[in-house]
Protein backbone atom coordinates (compact mmCIF):
# COMPACT_ATOMS: atom_id res chain seq x y z
CA UNK A 1 0.00 0.00 0.00
CA UNK A 2 2.78 2.40 1.04
CA UNK A 3 4.91 1.49 -1.99
CA UNK A 4 1.91 2.20 -4.19
CA UNK A 5 1.54 5.63 -2.55
CA UNK A 6 5.23 6.28 -2.99
CA UNK A 7 4.99 5.35 -6.65
CA UNK A 8 1.99 7.64 -7.08
CA UNK A 9 3.91 10.45 -5.39
CA UNK A 10 6.78 9.98 -7.80
CA UNK A 11 4.46 10.03 -10.80
CA UNK A 12 2.73 13.17 -9.51
CA UNK A 13 6.07 14.84 -8.79
CA UNK A 14 7.39 13.94 -12.24
CA UNK A 15 4.28 15.43 -13.88
CA UNK A 16 4.52 18.57 -11.72
CA UNK A 17 8.20 19.09 -12.52
CA UNK A 18 7.57 18.56 -16.24
CA UNK A 19 4.87 21.19 -16.13
CA UNK A 20 6.98 23.62 -14.09
CA UNK A 21 9.91 23.18 -16.47
CA UNK A 22 7.70 23.77 -19.48
CA UNK A 23 6.45 26.99 -17.85
CA UNK A 24 10.02 28.00 -16.94
CA UNK A 25 11.09 27.55 -20.56
CA UNK A 26 8.31 29.95 -21.50
CA UNK A 27 9.71 32.54 -19.08
CA UNK A 28 7.53 31.96 -15.99
CA UNK A 29 9.99 32.93 -13.25
CA UNK A 30 7.63 31.95 -10.40
CA UNK A 31 7.31 28.42 -11.80
CA UNK A 32 11.06 28.30 -12.30
CA UNK A 33 11.78 29.45 -8.76
CA UNK A 34 9.36 26.84 -7.40
CA UNK A 35 10.90 24.11 -9.55
CA UNK A 36 14.48 24.89 -8.47
CA UNK A 37 13.41 25.12 -4.82
CA UNK A 38 11.75 21.72 -5.09
CA UNK A 39 14.80 20.28 -6.81
CA UNK A 40 17.21 21.57 -4.18
CA UNK A 41 16.72 18.83 -1.53
CA UNK A 42 16.96 16.13 -4.21
CA UNK A 43 20.14 17.66 -5.60
CA UNK A 44 21.69 17.96 -2.15
CA UNK A 45 20.91 14.30 -1.49
CA UNK A 46 22.38 13.31 -4.83
CA UNK A 47 25.59 15.29 -4.27
CA UNK A 48 26.08 14.18 -0.68
CA UNK A 49 25.54 10.56 -1.68
CA UNK A 50 28.59 10.89 -3.91
CA UNK A 51 30.55 13.39 -1.80
CA UNK A 52 30.27 12.19 1.79
CA UNK A 53 31.77 14.66 4.25
CA UNK A 54 32.96 16.86 1.43
CA UNK A 55 32.92 20.48 2.49
CA UNK A 56 32.45 21.71 -1.09
CA UNK A 57 29.19 19.78 -1.65
CA UNK A 58 27.09 22.94 -1.64
CA UNK A 59 29.35 24.44 -4.33
CA UNK A 60 28.58 21.44 -6.52
CA UNK A 61 24.85 21.82 -5.87
CA UNK A 62 25.11 25.45 -7.01
CA UNK A 63 27.15 24.36 -10.02
CA UNK A 64 24.41 21.91 -10.97
CA UNK A 65 21.71 24.55 -10.57
CA UNK A 66 23.58 26.92 -12.88
CA UNK A 67 24.21 24.11 -15.36
CA UNK A 68 20.48 23.27 -15.41
CA UNK A 69 19.80 26.94 -16.00
CA UNK A 70 22.27 27.26 -18.86
CA UNK A 71 20.87 24.25 -20.76
CA UNK A 72 17.21 24.48 -19.80
CA UNK A 73 16.36 24.87 -23.49
CA UNK A 74 17.53 21.28 -24.07
CA UNK A 75 14.63 19.83 -22.07
CA UNK A 76 11.98 18.34 -24.32
CA UNK A 77 8.57 18.66 -22.57
CA UNK A 78 7.47 15.51 -24.33
CA UNK A 79 10.07 13.47 -22.48
CA UNK A 80 10.45 12.56 -18.78
CA UNK A 81 12.06 15.20 -16.59
CA UNK A 82 13.99 13.02 -14.14
CA UNK A 83 16.41 11.44 -16.68
CA UNK A 84 17.19 14.95 -17.95
CA UNK A 85 17.90 16.15 -14.40
CA UNK A 86 19.89 13.10 -13.34
CA UNK A 87 22.04 13.13 -16.48
CA UNK A 88 23.09 16.74 -15.98
CA UNK A 89 23.61 16.32 -12.24
CA UNK A 90 25.69 13.17 -12.66
CA UNK A 91 27.78 14.87 -15.32
CA UNK A 92 28.50 17.89 -13.12
CA UNK A 93 29.28 15.72 -10.09
CA UNK A 94 31.71 13.73 -12.24
CA UNK A 95 33.27 16.97 -13.49
CA UNK A 96 33.71 18.16 -9.91
CA UNK A 97 35.30 14.83 -8.98
CA UNK A 98 37.72 15.14 -11.87
CA UNK A 99 38.62 18.70 -10.87
CA UNK A 100 39.17 17.65 -7.26
CA UNK A 101 41.25 14.70 -8.37
CA UNK A 102 43.47 16.80 -10.63
CA UNK A 103 43.92 19.37 -7.84
CA UNK A 104 44.91 16.71 -5.32
CA UNK A 105 47.46 15.30 -7.78
CA UNK A 106 49.49 18.49 -7.25
CA UNK A 107 49.13 18.54 -3.46
CA UNK A 108 51.20 16.68 -0.86
CA UNK A 109 50.17 16.24 2.74
CA UNK A 110 53.09 16.77 5.18
CA UNK A 111 53.20 16.72 8.95
CA UNK A 112 55.93 19.35 9.26
CA UNK A 113 56.20 22.12 6.73
CA UNK A 114 59.70 22.16 5.19
CA UNK A 115 61.92 25.20 5.68
CA UNK A 116 61.67 27.43 2.66
CA UNK A 117 63.86 30.43 3.53
CA UNK A 118 67.40 30.75 4.82
CA UNK A 119 66.58 33.67 7.10
CA UNK A 120 66.43 33.21 10.85
CA UNK A 121 62.71 34.02 10.89
CA UNK A 122 61.97 30.92 8.87
CA UNK A 123 64.07 28.61 11.08
CA UNK A 124 62.89 26.70 14.02
CA UNK A 125 64.50 27.06 17.43
CA UNK A 126 66.68 23.98 17.04
CA UNK A 127 68.11 25.12 13.69
CA UNK A 128 68.93 28.57 15.08
CA UNK A 129 70.61 27.05 18.13
CA UNK A 130 72.68 24.69 15.93
CA UNK A 131 73.83 27.59 13.73
CA UNK A 132 74.83 29.71 16.71
CA UNK A 133 76.83 26.89 18.24
CA UNK A 134 78.71 26.27 14.97
CA UNK A 135 79.55 29.95 14.64
CA UNK A 136 80.71 30.07 18.24
CA UNK A 137 83.07 27.13 17.64
CA UNK A 138 84.38 28.67 14.41
CA UNK A 139 84.98 31.97 16.18
CA UNK A 140 86.81 30.38 19.05
CA UNK A 141 89.14 28.69 16.58
CA UNK A 142 90.38 32.03 15.21
CA UNK A 143 93.68 33.61 16.29
CA UNK A 144 93.30 36.14 19.13
CA UNK A 145 93.67 39.25 16.92
CA UNK A 146 91.14 38.10 14.34
CA UNK A 147 88.64 36.99 17.01
CA UNK A 148 88.83 40.35 18.72
CA UNK A 149 88.16 42.25 15.47
CA UNK A 150 85.18 40.03 14.60
CA UNK A 151 83.71 40.44 18.06
CA UNK A 152 84.04 44.20 17.84
CA UNK A 153 82.76 44.70 14.30
CA UNK A 154 80.34 41.83 13.66
CA UNK A 155 78.95 41.16 17.14
CA UNK A 156 79.16 44.53 18.88
CA UNK A 157 78.56 46.36 15.57
CA UNK A 158 81.43 48.86 15.74
CA UNK A 159 82.43 50.71 12.59
CA UNK A 160 85.89 50.47 11.08
CA UNK A 161 86.85 53.82 12.60
CA UNK A 162 85.57 52.88 16.04
CA UNK A 163 87.28 49.48 15.91
CA UNK A 164 90.47 51.25 14.76
CA UNK A 165 90.31 53.61 17.74
CA UNK A 166 89.61 50.66 20.06
CA UNK A 167 92.42 48.40 18.85
CA UNK A 168 94.94 51.02 17.65
CA UNK A 169 95.17 49.28 14.25
CA UNK A 170 94.75 51.12 10.95
CA UNK A 171 91.49 50.87 9.01
CA UNK A 172 93.31 49.09 6.13
CA UNK A 173 94.74 46.56 8.51
CA UNK A 174 91.32 45.92 10.06
CA UNK A 175 89.81 45.31 6.61
CA UNK A 176 92.44 42.66 5.88
CA UNK A 177 91.98 41.10 9.31
CA UNK A 178 88.17 40.91 8.92
CA UNK A 179 88.53 39.38 5.45
CA UNK A 180 90.94 36.72 6.68
CA UNK A 181 88.84 35.99 9.77
CA UNK A 182 85.63 35.51 7.81
CA UNK A 183 87.41 33.32 5.27
CA UNK A 184 88.79 31.15 8.07
CA UNK A 185 85.38 30.89 9.75
CA UNK A 186 83.71 29.95 6.46
CA UNK A 187 86.25 27.19 5.93
CA UNK A 188 85.69 25.95 9.46
CA UNK A 189 81.87 25.90 8.95
CA UNK A 190 82.22 24.10 5.61
CA UNK A 191 84.42 21.48 7.21
CA UNK A 192 81.79 20.98 9.87
CA UNK A 193 78.94 20.44 7.39
CA UNK B 1 32.84 27.80 0.81
CA UNK B 2 30.11 29.14 -1.46
CA UNK B 3 30.21 32.81 -2.34
CA UNK B 4 26.39 32.91 -2.42
CA UNK B 5 23.66 31.16 -0.48
CA UNK B 6 21.97 28.54 -2.65
CA UNK B 7 18.54 29.98 -1.95
CA UNK B 8 19.83 33.37 -3.15
CA UNK B 9 21.23 31.71 -6.24
CA UNK B 10 17.82 30.20 -7.01
CA UNK B 11 16.24 33.65 -6.69
CA UNK B 12 18.88 35.09 -9.03
CA UNK B 13 18.38 32.29 -11.57
CA UNK B 14 14.61 32.71 -11.51
CA UNK B 15 15.05 36.42 -12.06
CA UNK B 16 17.27 35.62 -15.06
CA UNK B 17 14.73 33.14 -16.51
CA UNK B 18 13.90 34.61 -19.88
CA UNK B 19 11.87 32.52 -22.34
CA UNK B 20 14.10 30.11 -24.23
CA UNK B 21 13.84 28.58 -27.67
CA UNK B 22 13.56 24.84 -27.16
CA UNK B 23 16.04 22.65 -28.95
CA UNK B 24 14.48 20.96 -31.97
CA UNK B 25 14.31 17.17 -32.15
CA UNK B 26 17.71 15.61 -32.96
CA UNK B 27 16.35 13.92 -36.10
CA UNK B 28 15.07 17.25 -37.40
CA UNK B 29 18.38 18.96 -36.66
CA UNK B 30 20.25 16.12 -38.39
CA UNK B 31 18.04 16.57 -41.46
CA UNK B 32 18.68 20.31 -41.49
CA UNK B 33 22.42 19.71 -41.25
CA UNK B 34 22.28 17.10 -44.01
CA UNK B 35 20.43 19.46 -46.31
CA UNK B 36 22.97 22.25 -45.83
CA UNK B 37 25.86 19.81 -46.25
CA UNK B 38 24.44 18.16 -49.36
CA UNK B 39 24.03 21.56 -51.01
CA UNK B 40 27.68 22.31 -50.27
CA UNK B 41 28.83 18.89 -51.49
CA UNK B 42 26.78 19.29 -54.68
CA UNK B 43 28.43 22.66 -55.30
CA UNK B 44 31.82 21.09 -54.65
CA UNK B 45 31.12 18.29 -57.14
CA UNK B 46 29.92 20.83 -59.67
CA UNK B 47 33.24 22.67 -59.36
CA UNK B 48 35.59 19.67 -59.43
CA UNK B 49 33.46 17.49 -61.75
CA UNK B 50 32.36 13.89 -61.20
CA UNK B 51 34.45 10.91 -62.25
CA UNK B 52 34.03 10.00 -65.93
CA UNK B 53 32.87 6.43 -65.21
CA UNK B 54 30.25 7.42 -62.65
CA UNK B 55 27.31 6.20 -64.70
CA UNK B 56 28.91 2.74 -64.94
CA UNK B 57 29.73 2.73 -61.24
CA UNK B 58 26.14 3.59 -60.38
CA UNK B 59 25.11 0.18 -61.71
CA UNK B 60 27.69 -1.62 -59.56
CA UNK B 61 25.95 -2.91 -56.39
CA UNK B 62 29.21 -3.02 -54.45
CA UNK B 63 29.87 0.63 -55.22
CA UNK B 64 26.32 1.56 -54.23
CA UNK B 65 26.56 -0.39 -50.97
CA UNK B 66 29.87 1.25 -50.11
CA UNK B 67 28.73 4.80 -50.87
CA UNK B 68 25.31 4.19 -49.33
CA UNK B 69 26.88 2.84 -46.13
CA UNK B 70 29.16 5.89 -45.92
CA UNK B 71 26.19 8.20 -46.41
CA UNK B 72 24.09 6.38 -43.80
CA UNK B 73 27.05 6.43 -41.41
CA UNK B 74 27.19 10.19 -41.90
CA UNK B 75 23.46 10.67 -41.31
CA UNK B 76 23.31 8.42 -38.27
CA UNK B 77 26.48 9.94 -36.78
CA UNK B 78 24.97 13.41 -37.15
CA UNK B 79 21.72 12.29 -35.48
CA UNK B 80 23.72 10.58 -32.73
CA UNK B 81 25.80 13.73 -32.17
CA UNK B 82 22.64 15.79 -31.74
CA UNK B 83 21.14 13.15 -29.43
CA UNK B 84 24.33 13.20 -27.33
CA UNK B 85 23.70 16.86 -26.56
CA UNK B 86 20.22 16.20 -25.19
CA UNK B 87 20.35 15.09 -21.54
CA UNK B 88 18.23 12.10 -20.63
CA UNK B 89 18.18 10.45 -24.02
CA UNK B 90 19.09 6.73 -24.16
CA UNK B 91 22.74 5.87 -24.44
CA UNK B 92 22.26 3.44 -27.33
CA UNK B 93 21.52 6.34 -29.66
CA UNK B 94 25.20 7.28 -29.60
CA UNK B 95 26.03 3.90 -31.15
CA UNK B 96 23.48 4.23 -33.96
CA UNK B 97 26.10 4.78 -36.71
CA UNK B 98 28.01 1.61 -35.80
CA UNK B 99 25.97 -0.87 -37.95
CA UNK B 100 26.41 1.32 -41.03
CA UNK B 101 30.05 1.89 -40.22
CA UNK B 102 30.36 -1.89 -40.01
CA UNK B 103 28.72 -2.36 -43.43
CA UNK B 104 31.03 0.27 -44.92
CA UNK B 105 34.09 -1.39 -43.42
CA UNK B 106 32.87 -4.82 -44.48
CA UNK B 107 32.32 -3.65 -48.07
CA UNK B 108 35.90 -2.36 -48.18
CA UNK B 109 37.15 -5.58 -46.58
CA UNK B 110 35.22 -7.67 -49.08
CA UNK B 111 36.78 -5.61 -51.88
CA UNK B 112 40.26 -6.30 -50.52
CA UNK B 113 39.48 -10.03 -50.32
CA UNK B 114 38.09 -10.07 -53.85
CA UNK B 115 41.12 -8.25 -55.26
CA UNK B 116 43.40 -10.67 -53.39
CA UNK B 117 41.62 -13.60 -55.01
CA UNK B 118 41.76 -12.00 -58.47
CA UNK B 119 45.34 -10.73 -58.49
CA UNK B 120 47.07 -12.21 -55.44
CA UNK B 121 49.44 -9.95 -53.47
CA UNK B 122 49.64 -7.58 -56.46
CA UNK B 123 45.97 -6.84 -55.92
CA UNK B 124 46.74 -5.43 -52.51
CA UNK B 125 49.52 -3.08 -53.52
CA UNK B 126 49.54 -0.06 -51.23
CA UNK B 127 50.85 3.33 -52.30
CA UNK B 128 51.03 6.65 -50.51
CA UNK B 129 48.03 8.68 -51.61
CA UNK B 130 47.28 11.75 -49.56
CA UNK B 131 44.58 12.87 -52.02
CA UNK B 132 41.98 11.04 -49.97
CA UNK B 133 42.88 12.88 -46.78
CA UNK B 134 43.04 16.24 -48.53
CA UNK B 135 39.78 15.69 -50.41
CA UNK B 136 37.89 14.43 -47.38
CA UNK B 137 39.12 17.44 -45.43
CA UNK B 138 38.14 19.82 -48.24
CA UNK B 139 34.67 18.31 -48.67
CA UNK B 140 34.11 17.81 -44.97
CA UNK B 141 35.27 21.17 -43.66
CA UNK B 142 32.03 23.09 -44.26
CA UNK B 143 29.76 20.30 -42.93
CA UNK B 144 32.13 19.97 -39.97
CA UNK B 145 31.93 23.67 -39.14
CA UNK B 146 28.15 23.59 -39.57
CA UNK B 147 27.65 20.64 -37.26
CA UNK B 148 30.10 21.97 -34.66
CA UNK B 149 28.16 25.21 -34.55
CA UNK B 150 24.89 23.31 -34.24
CA UNK B 151 26.00 20.95 -31.46
CA UNK B 152 27.14 23.89 -29.36
CA UNK B 153 23.45 24.58 -28.66
CA UNK B 154 23.18 21.24 -26.89
CA UNK B 155 24.32 20.37 -23.39
CA UNK B 156 27.97 19.29 -23.11
CA UNK B 157 27.14 16.17 -21.11
CA UNK B 158 29.29 13.94 -23.34
CA UNK B 159 31.61 16.37 -25.13
CA UNK B 160 34.06 13.84 -26.52
CA UNK B 161 31.41 11.52 -27.96
CA UNK B 162 29.51 14.47 -29.35
CA UNK B 163 32.42 16.01 -31.24
CA UNK B 164 33.73 12.59 -32.30
CA UNK B 165 30.35 11.71 -33.80
CA UNK B 166 30.04 15.17 -35.38
CA UNK B 167 33.40 14.87 -37.12
CA UNK B 168 32.56 11.30 -38.14
CA UNK B 169 29.38 12.63 -39.76
CA UNK B 170 31.26 15.31 -41.70
CA UNK B 171 34.15 13.09 -42.80
CA UNK B 172 31.93 10.14 -43.76
CA UNK B 173 29.97 12.51 -45.97
CA UNK B 174 33.28 13.71 -47.41
CA UNK B 175 34.34 10.11 -48.05
CA UNK B 176 31.05 9.32 -49.81
CA UNK B 177 31.45 12.41 -51.98
CA UNK B 178 35.08 11.50 -52.70
CA UNK B 179 33.94 8.27 -54.36
CA UNK B 180 31.94 10.36 -56.81
CA UNK B 181 34.89 12.35 -58.16
CA UNK B 182 38.05 10.40 -57.29
CA UNK B 183 38.80 7.41 -59.55
CA UNK B 184 40.52 5.32 -56.93
CA UNK B 185 38.83 1.89 -56.71
CA UNK B 186 41.53 -0.20 -55.05
CA UNK B 187 39.81 -1.42 -51.90
CA UNK B 188 43.01 -1.52 -49.85
CA UNK B 189 43.80 2.07 -50.83
CA UNK B 190 40.26 3.07 -49.93
CA UNK B 191 40.48 1.18 -46.66
CA UNK B 192 43.76 2.75 -45.60
CA UNK B 193 43.62 6.25 -47.04
CA UNK B 194 39.90 6.93 -47.18
CA UNK B 195 38.51 5.02 -44.22
CA UNK B 196 41.74 5.67 -42.32
CA UNK B 197 41.38 9.43 -42.86
CA UNK B 198 37.82 9.30 -41.56
CA UNK B 199 38.89 7.32 -38.50
CA UNK B 200 41.85 9.63 -37.86
CA UNK B 201 39.84 12.84 -38.13
CA UNK B 202 36.99 11.44 -36.04
CA UNK B 203 39.56 10.43 -33.44
CA UNK B 204 40.91 13.99 -33.35
CA UNK B 205 37.36 15.23 -33.03
CA UNK B 206 36.80 12.89 -30.11
CA UNK B 207 39.94 14.08 -28.32
CA UNK B 208 39.12 17.75 -28.93
CA UNK B 209 35.66 17.40 -27.39
CA UNK B 210 36.55 18.72 -23.95
CA UNK B 211 38.08 21.85 -25.46
CA UNK B 212 35.32 22.50 -27.98
CA UNK B 213 32.27 21.90 -25.82
CA UNK B 214 32.33 23.49 -22.38
CA UNK B 215 29.68 24.49 -19.90
CA UNK B 216 28.80 28.11 -20.31
CA UNK B 217 27.40 29.09 -16.94
CA UNK B 218 25.36 32.27 -16.51
CA UNK B 219 27.04 35.44 -15.31
CA UNK B 220 24.38 36.54 -12.89
CA UNK B 221 23.94 40.24 -12.38
CA UNK B 222 21.25 39.95 -9.75
CA UNK B 223 21.63 42.05 -6.62
CA UNK B 224 21.81 39.01 -4.37
CA UNK B 225 25.13 37.59 -3.20
CA UNK B 226 28.36 38.12 -5.02
CA UNK B 227 29.70 36.18 -7.99
CA UNK B 228 28.63 32.63 -8.81
CA UNK B 229 31.17 29.81 -8.67
CA UNK B 230 33.04 29.40 -11.91
CA UNK B 231 32.69 26.44 -14.21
Amino acid sequence: MSSSNSSDDKVAREARWQELMRAAQDGDDAAYSRLLSELLPALRRMVRYRWRNYEGAEDIVQDILMSLHSVRHTYDPGRPFMPWLVTISSRRIADAARRASSRSAYETTVETMPETFAGDDAKNEQDTSDDQEAIRVALSGLPEGQRQVIELMKIQGLSLQEASAHTGKSVASLKVTVHRAIKAMRQALERKT
Amino acid sequence: MSAMRTEDLIRALAKDAKPVERLAHPAWRAMMWMMVSVVYVAAFLWVVGVRPDLSNKMSDPRFLIEVGAALLTSMMAAAAAFCAGCPGRPLWERFAPLPFLGVWLASLGEGCWRQWLQAGPEGLHLQVDLTCFQSITAVGIVPAIAILLMIRRGAPIAPMSTTGLAILAATALGAAALRLFHTQDMSLMLLVWQFGSVALLAGFGFLAGRYVLRWSLPQLTADVGSHPPSC
